[in-house]
């Protein structure tokens, strides 16, 4: 549905995009994460027509977006990281605005449908200038997807608002999927996992990682990661104990127990060794890799020391 | 285009500055046409171009006024960005946005039809006269709202488009003044040539209606919708 083929994009002498590459499948939400300024912006700007790739393709439901991109950006809805208003105009009449001009031409139910749907109806005579800061997120969701697009590209949709509308918006957004393709960008690695069905990790306008989240776990930590705590021992016992212990490369304290990153199943082992030194086991259980540890991860691998 | 158009019209109706302009615009042309009529009474015929003859020098202040919101809002709020990816050419967004400020002018100026009325109810005016006048100022207006228009894609400060375009605007018809000061008479003739005044004081006002000035108004506003495309095409490439 979105194919990304080796987009480069050049701002007066400084290179925002070094050709990335990427596709999303019919009724996936794809993330975009990445720290501020890696690039998530300018690959938006470019699939939604708004400005074209220095170097590179991309296509949107087939349309290329440089040859076909009136076709193309018909079947995109676009939500900037800024919803940009018209203050003076009504919540309904904004909304229709869009849908008319990317070409619904009976908007009535559509935009009825929308308003409601984002908890806007009520407000609906309302002018866009008094809505709050929430409101107004909603209002850019509404505008997004009132021609019911293919394609809905959410820049940054949970920046700035306040927890329970962000549980909101990751809400709304998990509701697209099926039956839009969604393209959802963040720099909150917590929120890509808890949103996204697949994962493109963009740094300084290049792709350094790319997959479902627990398959980028696994790609790049292909060990567990254990916690243990023994009773009995000191910190110098242990680390020895549980070092030793085949298939564990790393045994750093944490706490009162444990960090073991293993290769292989090593659990049965350790309880093994334990109970022969003479200790007692309090704890062994396996702890989860955040996106957020893949990605500092992957970004010191791939950022050089300064020197 | 005509979606943009509708939008753009509906927002001249919804803001107060609009019914302001519209207040003021019936005053000062009212007042005029009391004036022009009390001198008149027994000395002259009242003039009939006397309206569009002072709304050629208001519209270097009314026609900024008219378009400076037009694209600069958009830019400064961040809907141009939205507008740029929605599936409309920049030709249609220019094209919506200029007739509906031609537009609003168009119903000012259907208004003032009101003191014509009032004229031929009371005297014999030339109609010939007055119509060509009044084709005159409605072209005028038009080319000066093209240069409005283009100031406002230029900068996303409304108040720096509304003093850009009045300057040249008051250049363009100072100019006049400036041709009939110069001494060399072929430099002269040129800049009435260019400016706004030398097509329009001279021939619309006095009810003369000549192809040259028709093809000087359209194409004043065929550069200035031309330049403004490119403006808002360059918006892609910053
Ligand atoms: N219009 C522009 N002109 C020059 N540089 C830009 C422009 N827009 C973005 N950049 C630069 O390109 C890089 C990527 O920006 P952006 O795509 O906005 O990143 P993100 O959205 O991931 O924070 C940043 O370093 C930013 O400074
Ligand atoms: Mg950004």
């Amino acid at each position: 549905m979105i194919e990304v083929q080796q987009l480069v994009k050049h701002y007066h002498g400084f290179t925002a995009l070094k050709g990335i590459t990427f596709t999303a499948q019919p009724g996936e939400i794809l993330g975009l994460l990445g720290p501020n300024g890696a690039g998530k912006t300018t690959t938006m700007r470019i699939l939604t027509g708004f400005m074209p790739p220095s170097e590179g393709s991309a296509r949107i439901a087939g349309f290329d977006i440089l040859t076909d991109s009136i076709e193309a950006r018909r079947r995109v809805g676009y939500m900037p990281e800024r919803v940009p208003i018209y203050p003076d105009m009504t919540v309904e009449g904004y909304v229709r605005f869009w849908a008319k001009l990317r070409g619904v031409k009976q908007p009535h139910d559509g935009v009825k449908s929308v308003l409601e749907r984002f908890n806007l109806y009520d407000r609906r005579r309302h002018l866009v200038r008094t809505l709050s800061k929430g409101m107004r997120q909603r209002l850019g969701l509404a505008q997004a997807l009132v021609h019911n697009p293919d394609v809905v590209i959410l820049d940054e949709p949970t920046i700035g608002i306040d927890p329970q509308q962000v549980i909101e918006v990751r809400e709304s957004v998990r509701a697209l999927a099926k039956t839009h393709t969604v393209l959802f960008s963040t720099h909150i690695l917590s929120e890509a996992e808890q949103v996204c069905d697949r994962v493109v990790i963009l740094n300084r306008g290049e792709v350094v990682a790319q997959g479902q989240p627990d398959e980028l776990r696994r790609q790049l930590y292909p060990g567990d990661h254990l916690y243990v705590e023994i009773l009995g021992g000191g910190v110098e016992t242990g680390l020895k104990l549980l070092g030793a212990i085949r298939g564990v490369e790393t045994v750093e304290p944490q706490g009162s127990g444990f960090n073991v990153l293993a290769r292989g199943d090593v659990r049965s082992l350790i309880s093994e060794r334990v109970s022969q030194a003479g200790y007692k086991l309090l704890e062994l259980r396996p702890v989860a890799m955040t996106l957020e540890d893949i990605f500092l991860e992957v970004v010191k691998r791939r950022t050089p020391p300064q020197t | 285009m005509w979606i943009v158009f509708r939008k753009e019209l509906g927002q001249y109706f919804n803001s107060p500055l609009a019914y302001l302009i519209m207040a003021g615009f019936l005053f000062l042309t009212g007042l005029w046409f009391n004036s022009d009529l009390t001198f008149s009474v027994g000395t002259k015929a009242p003039d009939p171009a006397l309206i569009p003859f002072n709304l050629s020098f208001f519209m270097v202040f009314l026609a900024p006024v008219l378009t400076m919101r037009l694209f600069a809002e958009e830019t400064r709020e961040g809907t141009l960005e939205l507008l740029l990816t929605a599936p409309v050419r920049e030709r249609d967004i220019v094209l919506g946005k200029f007739l509906s400020a031609w537009c609003f002018f168009s119903i000012l100026l259907l208004i003032t039809l009101i003191y014509q009325g009032i004229l031929i109810s009371i005297s014999r005016p030339d109609l010939g006269h007055t119509i060509a006048a009044y084709l005159g100022i409605w072209l005028y207006g038009g080319a000066t709202l093209g240069v409005g228009l283009l100031f406002s894609a230029l900068t996303e400060n409304q108040v720096l488009a509304a003093f850009l375009s009045t300057s040249v605007l008051a250049f363009l018809w100072l100019g006049d003044l400036a041709g009939a000061i110069v001494a060399n008479i072929d430099l002269a003739r040129v800049i009435r040539e260019i400016t706004l005044q030398g097509h329009f004081s001279d021939s619309f006002a006095y009810g003369l209606m000549r192809v040259e000035d028709v093809v000087y108004f359209a194409g004043v506003i065929a550069i200035t919708l031309f330049l403004t495309m490119r403006v808002v095409e360059s918006r892609r490439w910053r």
